[in-house]
C-alpha cells in the first residue's frame, strides 16, 4: 500500500479523534502496516473545530503531517468548508449527509460518498456511536483497513460494557459503505 | 432482529452447562410447561397468570426483540429452566429505562442461573443504549434480591404492603434498580474530546 493521507474532521463530541485512531490502531496493530496519528482540536473541546490527520503505510512514516489528503471524512459543515478544497484530485470524501451539503468547494475527480450517520447512530441507541459508524462506513468505502482489523480495534478502543453496541454500529456504517460503492456485491447505489 | 451473539453456553457454579438463547417461535409449549411447572407460591409474585394459554399467546405475539427480548435457559434436551425478559419502550420519558423479569425453575435456584440470566439481559440492555435497568422484587425474596445486587442493583424504592403472598398476607415491594449510564459517560468522556497522547 503507498502511503496514504487520511483527515477526518468535524466538531469535538463527536468523536473525530476516537475515528481517526481506530483507523490507525487497525492499520498499525490488527492490518500490520504503519499508521501515525495528528490530533487537533480547539481550546474548548465540546462544540469546537476537531481534526485528525491519519497516515497509513506498508513502510514507516517518516511525516505524519496531512496537508492534502487523499482521503477525508468529515462530520460537520464547517470541516466540509475548511478541508473539501485541500483533497487531492481523484480523492475520496465521505461526508455526513445529513448534516453536510456539498457544493463547488469538492475538488474536480473527487468521488463523494454520503451517509446519515447521526441518524443510523440514534437508530441504533446511542448518537454518541456517530463515529464508530463512521469508521466502518470508511472501511466499507475505501478497503483501505481490513474489516476484521477494523472490529478488533473499535472492541478494543471503546468503554467496557459499550462493546457491543459499538460493534453493531461499525457493522452499519461498513454495510452502508460496502452498499453505496458496489465494492460489497452488485454495483453501487448512486445517491451520494 | 436477531440477537447477535446466541445461542451461547452458560457454566453454572457446580459445573452444570445450560444453554442461552432468545425465545423462538416454537417455545410456546415449553415456556408454558416451565411455568406451569413452577410451585404456585413462586407464580403468585409474576405479573400475569403465566399458566394460561391467553397469555402464552399474547406473550410470544409480543416479541420483537426490541421492545420485548426474551432469554431462555434451556438444558440440553430442550427443556426451559429459566425466562428472563427485558422489556422497553421506544418513545416517552422512560425510553432510557428497561424492566426486567425474571423466573428459575426451582431446582436451578442458588445454583447462580438467575444472576447468569440477569448478566446477559443487563449486556443485552446496555448494547441497546438503555441506561437504567428496574426491577420489581418481593421482599422475601431473597436469592432473587442478592442475585439483582450481584450484577449492580440495588434497591431504590419501597412500597408498603404492594403485594399479598400466598397466604394473603402483605407483603412489601422493593424496586431494585442499576444505572448502567456510567457506561456510557465514559464513551461520552472519550469522545469529546478523546486524547490518546494524554492517556485517554
Amino acid at each position: 500500500m503507498p502511503k496514504t493521507e487520511i483527515r477526518v474532521g468535524g466538531l469535538g463530541g463527536q468523536g473525530v479523534i476516537l475515528c481517526g485512531h481506530i483507523i490507525g490502531k487497525a492499520a498499525a496493530i490488527y492490518d500490520n502496516k504503519h499508521a501515525t496519528l495528528i490530533q487537533s482540536f480547539g481550546p474548548e473541546a465540546r462544540g469546537s473545530a476537531c481534526s485528525a490527520q491519519v497516515s497509513l503505510a506498508d513502510e514507516p512514516i517518516g511525516y505524519p503531517y496531512v496537508k492534502r489528503p487523499d482521503v477525508l471524512i468529515v462530520m460537520s459543515p464547517d470541516a466540509y468548508s475548511q478541508f473539501a478544497p485541500t483533497l487531492k484530485p481523484g480523492g475520496i470524501l465521505l461526508y455526513e449527509n445529513e448534516l453536510v451539503t456539498l457544493d463547488e468547494k469538492v475538488p474536480e475527480g473527487v468521488t463523494a460518498y454520503g451517509i446519515p450517520a447521526t441518524r443510523l447512530a440514534e437508530e441504533l441507541g446511542r448518537r454518541l456511536v456517530l463515529n464508530i459508524v463512521m469508521v466502518g462506513f470508511f472501511v466499507g468505502a475505501t478497503g483501505l483497513v481490513s474489516p476484521e482489523a477494523a472490529e478488533r480495534a473499535v472492541v478494543h478502543s471503546v468503554p467496557k460494557g459499550t462493546e457491543q453496541l459499538n460493534q453493531r454500529a461499525f457493522r452499519k456504517g461498513l454495510e452502508y459503505g460496502l452498499e453505496l460503492t458496489g465494492r460489497g456485491n452488485g454495483g453501487p447505489r448512486h445517491d451520494a | 432482529m436477531t440477537l447477535e451473539g446466541y445461542p451461547r453456553d452458560l457454566t453454572l457454579k457446580d459445573g452444570t452447562t445450560l444453554g442461552v438463547r432468545p425465545v423462538e417461535a416454537d417455545d410456546k409449549d415449553a415456556l408454558l410447561a416451565f411455568y406451569r411447572s413452577l410451585p404456585e407460591e413462586d407464580r403468585l409474585f409474576l405479573r400475569d397468570d403465566v399458566t394460561s394459554q391467553l397469555w402464552a399467546d399474547r406473550f410470544m405475539a409480543s416479541i420483537d426483540y426490541q421492545t420485548v427480548i426474551p432469554l431462555v435457559a434451556v438444558t440440553a434436551d430442550r427443556k426451559i429452566v429459566a425466562n428472563g425478559t427485558l422489556y422497553r419502550t421506544l418513545h416517552g420519558w422512560t425510553r432510557h429505562v428497561a424492566e426486567v423479569r425474571l423466573a428459575v425453575a426451582r431446582e436451578y435456584q442458588r445454583r447462580g442461573l438467575g444472576t447468569a440470566v440477569l448478566r446477559e439481559l443487563v449486556r443485552l440492555a446496555t448494547s441497546c443504549g438503555v441506561e437504567k435497568i428496574v426491577a420489581s422484587v418481593v421482599d422475601n425474596q431473597v436469592g432473587a434480591i442478592r442475585a439483582f445486587e450481584k450484577r449492580g442493583f440495588h434497591r431504590e424504592a419501597v412500597l408498603k404492603g404492594h403485594v399479598k403472598d400466598i397466604r394473603g398476607l402483605k407483603r412489601d415491594l422493593v424496586i431494585m434498580s442499576n444505572d448502567v449510564s456510567h457506561i456510557w459517560e465514559a464513551m461520552a468522556a472519550m469522545v469529546a474530546d478523546y486524547s490518546p497522547t494524554l492517556g485517554g
